[in-house]
Formats: structure tokens, C-alpha cells, sequence
């Protein structure tokens, strides 16, 4: 949706519980499903069949271990299945070590056809020469087969946090499968959340000091540091945390540029096209200047893109490597795209809203473009792009969400992104992580 | 056999736009549909294997004729013009029930004979025997892909009459028929699904996917064929369009085995020298799948394992091996500027590693760029389809998923063929053409579709 004019306070919060209980609480209910699901099926007689599939070929012995869920089963089941069949190649004599003191490296892959599951292991042995691949077909349990769109990718949401309060941006600070610790930046403050004993525990709370009014339709962003534990981008406003603990906030007046790359990708260089192995491409540290009173970037940039010092006044960018230059994608405020190589600035008319991202994967062309829909703000979506020319080829079914999304940031890492919708019904936010998965 | 569940293959709805809706009003009688493609067959005999296979045949065939059994909306195979069937333990003997009350457009009467003499066309090695309303079909081993087999096209039930016309049971019936030109169709008024909401079904054939969209857009054609490369350009023109599931494959086809352990040698060298991702992004306007395998990996489950990613290095190392280096001719079909294209682009990656490739439009080359549309949504069955056109014929059918792989390793060692890329099969259509269903195996049916012609 078109980033809207103002944000209107919500006023049911005091009929319901606490954001934390109510995440709690949908986090219980969804666990509970998931198991029940979970309980349903008996994965054991196919992770006996392939551990002895690997086995037969590594013998027992030292390995390394992945697995990568590529199929339509839950996180859940994947989790389920992946103690499996760790515990039935432990069974078989294996042994799982580091890369670097394995016999072998088994890569298992959780498939599927029209019919059956298909589990797949791709085994490498050091003088092997080609990897070595068994499998075994698994039934589906009745009624797993769900519709899909065939496109390339999936783009997923994965809930991260609730609250009546607008969310400007979320930072995952912590994590270990999934997030363990996080930041949520709101208009007056920033909260530090930790998941402890099966629920989010507040750690801490930092307000936002500002002397100037906010502009209407506030927008921030939270950027993890690596000095410290990161900054906080507000119009006109930047705070930076101290390095100990506790935290603290130093918050100074600023129209500093505010970070358009990931902190991950910011400086390196990458392959715009991974799987055809074409040349990688330098990405330097672009900044943009965004207006204080306004709800949009001025279109100043620093150090530029090309010849580009500035560009028309926009709502979001997306940087898009290509093989031999880097694209931007700028969402304009007069409702265009433009797209801008370093030498030309073409501008188009998408049926795309004001929020657009990039996110850098494995899959498909390796970077992908998140964009929100042009609807009317009763209901959003995002949808993955990828431009082998100049025009936008959809790689994912929409992700709908119940409201508009009121802001959509590429998180650190660089592969992720960051969706904050506002609830039609209930007026509260919710912070998504958006992760594109290979679907084929 | 296993089940396949359709709706896990649901058109893509990337481009489809108003084919999903619902129609506004209740379907119309009448009119005439102009459909266009490629394809220019010069006979209408589903069993005729000098014909090149293509969805738009396929889909004709199923105009004019039926088959014994069908797939239904989930997968599960239907009855057709058998009511029933049962097979003996083991799926060695299968025996059909043939329904009663159906004639051939020449008004004879469907028997179990003319099914089984028709289907013995087809299969010449499967023994057939026909008792009053029953058929029944024997091999020498299991055949649990028995049924996915009847429901291909070319296996649908023909009447061949002496003076070499063919009647079928379907719902249009043949009017004029200029081979490789043009056919004609009307509603078949008796047929036994009944009839046909279309009066009259124009098929111009041999129109290039340039000549298919001008008709279109001039209102000459209803229905045409898109090319993979075209299909977004096609939708943000606002076009309907619908694209199946990737569904066939694109390949370089040796014209024979590899002679010597070198010429093994400089086919692995090409394999590994090529851009499937660049080919993908560039040329295909980000079409299709990048492949190495003959099957999709929606149809196997497996076919990430086949590396797509090009290895100059070693495609290099492999033809530092050999000696001299011939210079192979690789064909492509003048009349798909496409497949010069991509020819001319593979070429180029063959030349960085070293190889020497001379595109060429005749007909005779050392290997060929081709278009193989994949015989079944069944990987067992599209396995054995690609194997009898590359000349590596497949072993037994059906199979647990390692033995699936196995064969198709094995047919992949005989380098006979070079697989690039999976496409989906991508149709535009009018605005005024309703209810017609595209398949996820690649074919449009026209059974149940009809012009909104005015207000009724």
C-alpha cells in the first residue's frame, strides 16, 4: 500500500492482555498444533531406511551433518526428522564432527514430488570424486497435500512480535534456528525482548529522546552494529547504544544519511548471478538523506550510484546486483519506479506500493526484490521479483497479510527482511521476518 | 500405479488473470473458436509415431477422440469409455469394462474390439483380448502404470476405416481437413458426454508465435500458443494468459552415441560449459527451470541434485583430454527464432571451453536443440517417453524413487542427450473465450469452453 498519511492511535489495548502474553499465547497455540500435527506421524521407519541408505556408503565413522527442508513439511516435522534421523545414523555407528575432522559430508534434503515425500542424501567422500546420492520415498499422511502456485520461489512470514503500540522496525539480535533475542524500535522507545522458559522476557526498555515533533507516518529503522548493538535511525534523530550493559542510549539531532545496504553486504562484493557463476560486483555503502518532517528519503545519496548524486524523492530502494554494474530500484513519491544503473534513470509505472527491498538468497537469480502491493490499505501483501531485464518477473506467490504493511526493511544479514503490518481489525502490529525459500 | 494429486500442480496464477474467475453468466451455445499453434501435423491418428509430439497435437486429439480411462481434477484416473476396471494381483492382467451406448462419429457402435484393435495400434507389443463388453490387456510382468498409460492421447480410441479415415467418440467431429494447414471441427450432436457448447472449432496450424500473437490481437484467433520468453511481456500487455507447470524439456539431442571415449570426453566438456542461469535470465526473459535432469523436480522430488550450474574449469579440463577437436553441427528449428537464439548462445559458451559448435537450420547436424514435451505428468511414464525418442530406451516401468533415479542416471551416462532447461507450455486467449481448462500436463480442453457471442 502507499505509505499513508498518518497513524491513528490504536484504542482497544486495554480490553486485551499484554502484547507479551497475547505472543505467548499464539506462540502455545501454534507450538500445540504443530505437535499435535507432529504426533500424527511416524517419521522413524523411513529415517531408519535412509540413515542405513547413508551408512552403507559412509560406513561407520565420522561425519558432518546438514539437512535442508525443500519441501512443503513444516518447520516442525523438518525439526522432528532431522533429530530422527541424526539419532538413527548414531545408531548405525556415526559420529557427528566439524567439517574439517569429517570421513564424509552428508547433505540431506527434504523433497518432495506429486506422490510421495523424497527424502535425499548427497554424500561426499574425499577422493570420491562425484557425491554419492541414495534416497527413500515417504508416504504422504492423508490430507498433507495442499494447492500451490508453481512458481519458483516461496516467500514465508514468519511471526516475530505483536503489540498495540506501532512498530517502526524489529532487530533479530539473537538467534539459534529461531530468534532468541530481539529488538523493537516504537515511537518512543526501544524494548529489548528475550525468549526464556517458552515465552519473550523483557530485558530491557530505552526511551527515545527528540525534542522536535515526529513527522506523521513516522518511519525508523533499527541497524545491528558490529562495535556495539546498534543504532536507531529516526527523521532528524539518530542514537547509537552504548558498548556494556546496561544499555544505554546516545541519541544526538542528525540528518545523517541513513544505511540503504544491509551491514552484511555493505562493502563486499557478490556475484550477481550465483548459480551461473558470473562476476562479482563491488557494493559500496550507500546512504540516504531522509527528509526530517517527512516521510520520505529527499533523494540526496552518498557516495551516489554512478553518475547519480541524486535521484527523486523516494520512499524505499532496493539494490539489485546485475552482472557487471549494480541496479537501483527507487520507490518514487510520485508513484513510480525508477530504475537507475549508475548511467541511466528509467522510470516506471508497477503495480507495486511504496515499500520495496531486496534480499540477497540462494535461490533463483540469487537477489530478489520484496515489494508490497498497490492496494487500498485494507489488506497488504509482498511478493519476491526478480528483473532479468528491466521488467519485474514475479517468483513467489503474494504473502497477504491482514492490514497494510507499514514498513518493509532488509534486516542485517542481508537475506531477510522485515514486514510490520497494521491489523485492519485490531489496530495492533505485528512484525513478520520475510525469507525466501527455494520451492522449484 | 501411485496417485498423483492434481491440485499440487495448480496452474501457475503468476500469469493467469481473469481464467480463474468465475464466469459471470451461464455458458452460451454457439459460435465459431480460431485457435492457432505451431505445430503441423499431417495426420490426426493419435497412434502415428512419424508425427512430432507437441501439447497443441495432444490437446487436438482430445477433441476428436476419447481414451478408456481419464485423469480427474485430483489426480485420480476416471472412468471414460471404460465404466470399470480390475487388474489381477500382481497388475499383470488388467480387464476393462467398455460402456455401452457410445458411437463413433460414423455412427458404429463402441465394442471392446475396436478398442482393443485401436489400442494394439498404439502398443503393437501388448496382447489384447476382447470379450462382449470387456477388454482385457496382459503383459509379462507388473504393469502398475498400466492406467496412466491409457489416459495418454495416443492412446486414444480410434476408429481406422478402410478408406483411412478415423472416427472417434469425442466432442467435435472432423468437417475439412488440410494436413499441416488447417482443421476444421464442428460439435459432435450425439456425444455421449454430451454436446459440445462451441458450434464450430477453426484450427490454422504451422503460425509462428509472432504470426499467433498478431492473430490474437487482431481478433483473428481466440486461442494461441506463447512462447516461454514472451509470457511476461504478454501479461503486462494486460493479456489473459495461463502457463502449465514446467512441463517440457529443452535439450541438445546427439543424433547418435558417443563414439569413442573422447567424443565422451567433449560431451561432458559441453554439458559443463553451459549458462543455464544467464540462458535463463537472459534469453528466456526468466522463464522455466535451469535443468540437468531429464525430469522436473516438481515430478521426481530429486532433480536439485543435478548440478545446473556451468564448470568452465572442468569443462575445460575435460577437453584439454582429447586431442582433436571436431567441429559438431547443432541443429536448430529455423522457425523458432528462439532456438537460434539460445543455439547461437550455447555455441558461444562451448567456445570458451574450448569446443568448436556450428549452428546450423538444416536438417542434419550432429546434435540438436530440441523441445520435448514431457509424455506425462507420471515420471515414469516421461521418463520412458524422452528414453524411445533419445535412442536409451528405459528399462521397466514403475518403481520406488531410487530405482526412478537409477534409470534416469543411467539414461543420463548414455550422453545422448544434454538436458538445459524445463518450460512451462503458455497459451493467451481471448477475452470472449470462457471456461477452457489448461492441464497440468500441457494440454487445453475445449469440451466444456464457450464464446460469450452477446447478451443471451
Amino acid at each position: 500500500m502507499a505509505i499513508p498519511n498518518a497513524i491513528s492511535s490504536s484504542a482497544t489495548r486495554a480490553k486485551r492482555p499484554p502484547p507479551s502474553l497475547r505472543v505467548a499465547g499464539q506462540l502455545s497455540c501454534v507450538l500445540l498444533g504443530l505437535a499435535i500435527t507432529a504426533c500424527a506421524v511416524d517419521w522413524s521407519g523411513p529415517e531408519q531406511q535412509l540413515a542405513r541408505r547413508i551408512v552403507a556408503v559412509t560406513g561407520s565413522g565420522r561425519v558432518t551433518f546438514t539437512i535442508e527442508n525443500r519441501s512443503s513439511l513444516g518447520e516442525r516435522d523438518s525439526e522432528v526428522i532431522q533429530n530422527g534421523l541424526r539419532s538413527a545414523l548414531e545408531g548405525l555407528g556415526i559420529r557427528f564432527v566439524k567439517t574439517e575432522q569429517a570421513a564424509a559430508t552428508v547433505a540431506i534434503y527434504l523433497s518432495e514430488n506429486p506422490a510421495t515425500y523424497v527424502w535425499v542424501a548427497e554424500i561426499r567422500q574425499p577422493g570420491a570424486g562425484e557425491a554419492a546420492v541414495v534416497m527413500v520415498s515417504v508416504p504422504r499422511p492423508e490430507g498433507s497435500m495442499t494447492p500451490h502456485e508453481s512458481v519458483p520461489l516461496s516467500l514465508r512470514k514468519i511471526p516475530l512480535w505483536t503489540q498495540d503500540d506501532p512498530i517502526l522496525d524489529v532487530a533479530v539480535l539473537e538467534e539459534n534456528a529461531t530468534p532468541t533475542r530481539i529488538a523493537v524500535l516504537d515511537p518512543e522507545k526501544i524494548s529489548l525482548y528475550r525468549w526464556q522458559g517458552g515465552k519473550w522476557q523483557q530485558e530491557q526498555t530505552l526511551g527515545i529522546v527528540h525534542t522536535r515533533p515526529w513527522p506523521r507516518d513516522l518511519r525508523g529503522r533499527l541497524i545491528p552494529a558490529k562495535d556495539h548493538l546498534l543504532d536507531i535511525y529516526l527523521p532528524g534523530l539518530i542514537c547509537r547504544s552504548a558498548v556494556g550493559t546496561p544499555l544505554t542510549l546516545n541519541c544526538r539531532e542528525s540528518d545523517d544519511p541513513w544505511p540503504l545496504v544491509p551491514a552484511a553486504l555493505s562493502g563486499g562484493t557478490f556475484s550477481a548471478f550465483p548459480s551461473a557463476g558470473s562476476p562479482s560486483v563491488a557494493i559500496p555503502a550507500v546512504g540516504g538523506f531522509y527528509a526530517p518532517t517527512r516521510n520520505f528519503f529527499s533523494g540526496a545519496l552518498t557516495p551516489g550510484v554512478g553518475k547519480f548524486r541524486t535521484v527523486s524523492k523516494f520512499y524505499s530502494a532496493a539494490l539489485l546486483p546485475r552482472e557487471k554494474y549494480l541496479m537501483w530500484l527507487f520507490a518514487s513519491t510520485d508513484g513510480r519506479v525508477h530504475m537507475i544503473d549508475g548511467v541511466n534513470d528509467q522510470a516506471t509505472k508497477l503495480d507495486w506500493g511504496s515499500d520495496l527491498t531486496s534480499v540477497r538468497t540462494a535461490c533463483g537469480a540469487g537477489w530478489q526484490v520484496l515489494a508490497t502491493s498497490s492496494g487500498d490499505g485494507n489488506e497488504d501483501s509482498v511478493r519476491a521479483y526478480e528483473l532479468p531485464d528491466r521488467d519485474p518477473v514475479a517468483v513467489s506467490a503474494t504473502v497477504d497479510f491482514s492490514g497494510a504493511v507499514t514498513a518493509l526493511w532488509t534486516e542485517g544479514k542481508g537475506d531477510t527482511a522485515i514486514a510490520v503490518v497494521r491489523d485492519r481489525e485490531t489496530g495492533s502490529y505485528e512484525a513478520f521476518r520475510l525469507a525466501v525459500a527455494c520451492s522449484q | 500405479m501411485r496417485l498423483f494429486d492434481w491440485r499440487w500442480l495448480v496452474v501457475s496464477s503468476i500469469v493467469v488473470g481473469a481464467l480463474a474467475a468465475k464466469a459471470e453468466t451461464r455458458p452460451q451455445y454457439g459460435g465459431v473458436l480460431h485457435v492457432a499453434m505451431r505445430a503441423a501435423p499431417t495426420s490426426l491418428d493419435p497412434a502415428d509415431s512419424t508425427q512430432l509430439d507437441s501439447f497443441a497435437r495432444r490437446s487436438l486429439t482430445l477433441l476428436m477422440f476419447d481414451t478408456l480411462v481419464i485423469s480427474g481434477a485430483n489426480g485420480r484416473i476416471e472412468p471414460a469409455l471404460a465404466t470399470s476396471w480390475e487388474a489381477s494381483p500382481g497388475n499383470q492382467r488388467w480387464q476393462f469394462q467398455i460402456r455401452r451406448g457410445v458411437n463413433f462419429h460414423d455412427g458404429t457402435p463402441l465394442t471392446a474390439e475396436i478398442a482393443a484393435a485401436s489400442l494394439r495400434a498404439a502398443n503393437p507389443s501388448w496382447k489384447m483380448s476382447a470379450y462382449a463388453d470387456s477388454l482385457v490387456i496382459e503383459s509379462n510382468s507388473s504393469d502398475p502404470e498400466l492406467l496412466a498409460e491409457l489416459v495418454l492421447p495416443r492412446n486414444a480410441i480410434v476408429k481406422r476405416n478402410p478408406e483411412n479415415t478415423l472416427s472417434g467418440t469425442g466432442p467435435f467431429h472432423v468437417v475439412d481437413w488440410q494436413p499441416g494447414k488447417k482443421l476444421s471441427l464442428a460439435a459432435e450432436e450425439n456425444c455421449w458426454r454430451g454436446r459440445p457448447f462451441l458450434d464450430t472449432i477453426e484450427i490454422e496450424m504451422g503460425k509462428s508465435f509472432r504470426d499467433q500473437m498478431t492473430a490474437l490481437e487482431l481478433g483473428k484467433a481466440d486461442l494461441v500458443e506463447v512462447a516461454p520468453e514472451q509470457t511476461h511481456r504478454v501479461s503486462q500487455e494486460g493479456r489473459r494468459l495461463a502457463g502449465s507447470t514446467p512441463i517440457e524439456m529443452l535439450a541438445l539431442l546427439f543424433t547418435r552415441d558417443a563414439a569413442s571415449p573422447d567424443e565422451k570426453l567433449l560431451r561432458e566438456a559441453l554439458a559443463l560449459s553451459v549458462e543455464r542461469g544467464s540462458i535463463r535470465n537472459v534469453l528466456l526473459q526468466g522463464a522455466g527451470q535451469p535443468a540437468a535432469s531429464i525430469l522436473p523436480n516438481w515430478m521426481s522430488g530429486y532433480g536439485f541434485v543435478f548440478p545446473t550450474d556451468a564448470d568452465l574449469p572442468r569443462a575445460r579440463h575435460a577437453r584439454e583430454q582429447v586431442r582433436n577437436i571436431p567441429t559438431w553441427t547443432v541443429g536448430y528449428d529455423g522457425s523458432d527464432s528462439m532456438a537460434r537464439l539460445l543455439t547461437e548462445r550455447i555455441a558461444l559458451n562451448a567456445k570458451d571451453a574450448g569446443l568448436l559448435l556450428q549452428p546450423t537450420s538444416t536438417a542434419t547436424a550432429d546434435l540438436r536443440l530440441v523441445r520435448i514435451p514431457l509424455a506425462s505428468p507420471d515420471p515414469w511414464i516421461a521418463l520412458a517417453s524422452v528414453g524411445a525418442l533419445a535412442g536409451t530406451p528405459a528399462g521397466k516401468e514403475g518403481g520406488s524413487v531410487d530405482e526412478l533415479y537409477t534409470q534416469e542416471v543411467a539414461m543420463l551416462a548414455t550422453q545422448r542427450m544434454i538436458p538445459l532447461f524445463h518450460l512451462p507450455a503458455s497459451y493467451a486467449a481471448s477475452a470472449t473465450l470462457k471456461n477452457w481448462a489448461l492441464q497440468p500436463d500441457g494440454n487445453w480442453t475445449l469440451a466444456d469452453a464457450w464464446l460469450e457471442i452477446g447478451k443471451p
